[in-house]
């Protein structure tokens, strides 16, 4: 397909995510193809979002972002990420590093943290100048792999086992 | 994957709080949605708008049948899988009259592929005389390969399906289920009201399966879109309809499960499916849809309607230039 798109795709926290998982979904996901809806893991987010943190604020939304927690402590804002498992730990920190970024360059200092609530375990993050190097260095990758024709080739992973995309990528 | 919901009986289609209602002369009947995809309607049921925005905002779809069961249409609640560049890229496909005959081609192939293997079940069983028919079948499959045009291919679909119906005598047995041609609008005769239901079946289900992809059934390639009915589901239930309904039209009919006394005429002429009969074939349906295969690329089992939505899939990434389209091929 020829790039028809005059829009730059919206960098928001899914997108960043799905770039340390896999960069077919990065591709389909700009794209507007979403994950199948009925998805038992999906739907098992779905209700740990809606069940967990009920007292703290839930769903800001910043810029292309959505961030699940926001709150103040002791002068500093924190933001709040809930997974469901840290299997993939990784993808969550650069996710979460994203939106303090973000904030950052809106000139909000902010920390941020993980919460993996099926676990009781949370992790901090805090905005390095390595990890913001990193950042910027994704959104170009990112932006590039949005721009393909095509989708990158469907590769097997240790993610596609419970991936929500995998009756399409392996139908 | 949610259920299928089968309402034979007249009464009431309600919204109680968050769930589905069903009050008739039997009483009530609770049905949770959030389980529910989708509702065939055969009795004469009265809902309210309120029900109607109840099923959009969770996503369950309703098909109407009229009396004598033929299929009337569809409450599609609104897109929830909306993807811009794949309805463009399905657009482009079916405006370009070469990518749209490749497309139109697979199906066509596809369908007669899967033909071939619903005869070949039999004529491993000793029925010899359906070789011929298959000999036949693997003809037009190379003579659709090579048609230029959609209405010349259209005509030899025709021509594969009405050779292809002359070996369902020889499976059945004819006697009061004797097809001798196939006759629609309205069906002459038993074996065709049974094949007409089935087919309108398959039809649905494959719209159901479509809603959950990001393509739009209203963009057909072999069947020509005119955006006042879904075209693509027809598209894809002819891969389906050998598989499917063909072979379960067959097994019914030898194990007796259906007969004769399960039919009637209709008024204005035709015979049809009678609501006797229909509990039986829709029970039977909803069972092979959830009988499974082994995905050979998945590598676990899925069922038969799953297999629709995947191919409803692969329809997707052909048209993203993600990986060309191969029809479903039963294996055996």
């Amino acid at each position: 397909m020829t790039a028809s798109f005059s829009e730059s795709p919206r960098l928001g926290g899914t997108l960043v995510w799905y770039f340390t998982i896999c960069k077919r979904e990065v591709w389909l996901m700009a794209r507007g193809v979403e994950p199948d809806r009925d998805d038992e893991f999906l739907a098992l987010g779905r209700l740990i979002d809606k069940t967990t943190y009920n007292r703290d604020r839930h769903c800001i939304d910043f810029g292309n972002s959505k961030f699940d927690i926001m709150r103040e402590e002791k002068g500093t804002l924190v933001v709040g990420e809930i997974k469901k498992s840290s299997r993939s730990i990784d993808a969550a920190r650069l996710q979460l590093a994203h939106y303090l970024y973000e904030l950052q360059k809106n000139g909000v200092e902010a920390r941020g943290e993980l919460l993996f609530p099926k676990e009781k375990k949370r992790e901090e993050v805090l905005l390095s100048e390595e990890l913001k190097t990193h950042l910027d260095q994704v959104y170009q990758e990112i932006i590039a792999i949005t721009s393909l024709e095509s989708p990158p080739c469907a590769k097997k992973c240790k993610y596609c086992r419970n991936c929500a995309y995998n009756e399409l990528c392996w139908s | 994957m949610g259920k299928t919901l089968y309402v034979l009986s007249s009464g009431e289609l309600k919204r109680k709080e968050n769930t589905i209602i069903i009050e008739g002369l039997e009483g009530r009947k609770f049905i949770p949605v959030e389980t529910t995809d989708e509702m065939l309607i055969f009795g004469e049921v009265d809902l309210n708008k309120r029900f109607l925005e109840f099923c959009t905002a969770n996503k369950v779809m309703l098909h109407f049948f009229n009396h004598y069961g033929y299929y009337q249409g569809t409450f599609y609640p609104r897109e929830h899988m909306n993807s811009g560049a794949v309805i463009l890229a399905q657009a482009k496909h079916c405006l370009d009259d070469c990518r749209r005959l490749l497309i139109a081609k697979k199906f066509v192939t596809g369908a007669i592929e899967n033909m071939k293997k619903a005869l070949q079940y039999y004529s491993r069983r000793g029925n010899i005389e359906l070789d011929s028919i298959i000999e036949k079948l693997t003809v037009f499959s190379n003579y659709a390969k090579e048609q230029i045009g959609i209405s010349e291919l259209m005509g030899i679909e025709g021509n594969a399906r009405d050779c292809y119906y002359t070996a369902f005598d020889l499976i059945t047995g004819g006697g009061s289920f004797s097809m001798k041609k196939r006759s629609r609008r309205p069906p002459q005769n038993r074996i065709n009201a049974l094949i007409s239901f089935l087919n309108s079946m398959c039809y649905v289900t494959t719209l159901a399966q479509i809603y959950k992809t990001h393509i739009d059934p209203r963009i057909g390639f072999l069947h020509e879109t005119n955006f006042r009915r879904f075209s693509l589901n027809l598209d894809i239930a002819e891969i389906f309809k050998p598989i499917i309904v063909d072979r379960l039209i067959f097994s019914l009919l030898n194990k007796k499960e259906i007969q004769a006394k399960h039919f009637g005429a209709q008024s204005g002429g035709g015979i049809f499916l009678s609501e006797k009969g229909r509990p039986i074939v829709l029970k039977a349906w909803e069972e092979r849809l959830n009988s499974t295969i082994e995905h050979p690329r998945l590598k676990r089992n899925v069922s038969y309607r799953s297999l629709i939505r995947m191919e409803a899939y692969k329809i997707e990434k052909h048209i993203l230039h993600d990986e060309e389209y191969q029809p479903f091929a039963m294996r055996w």
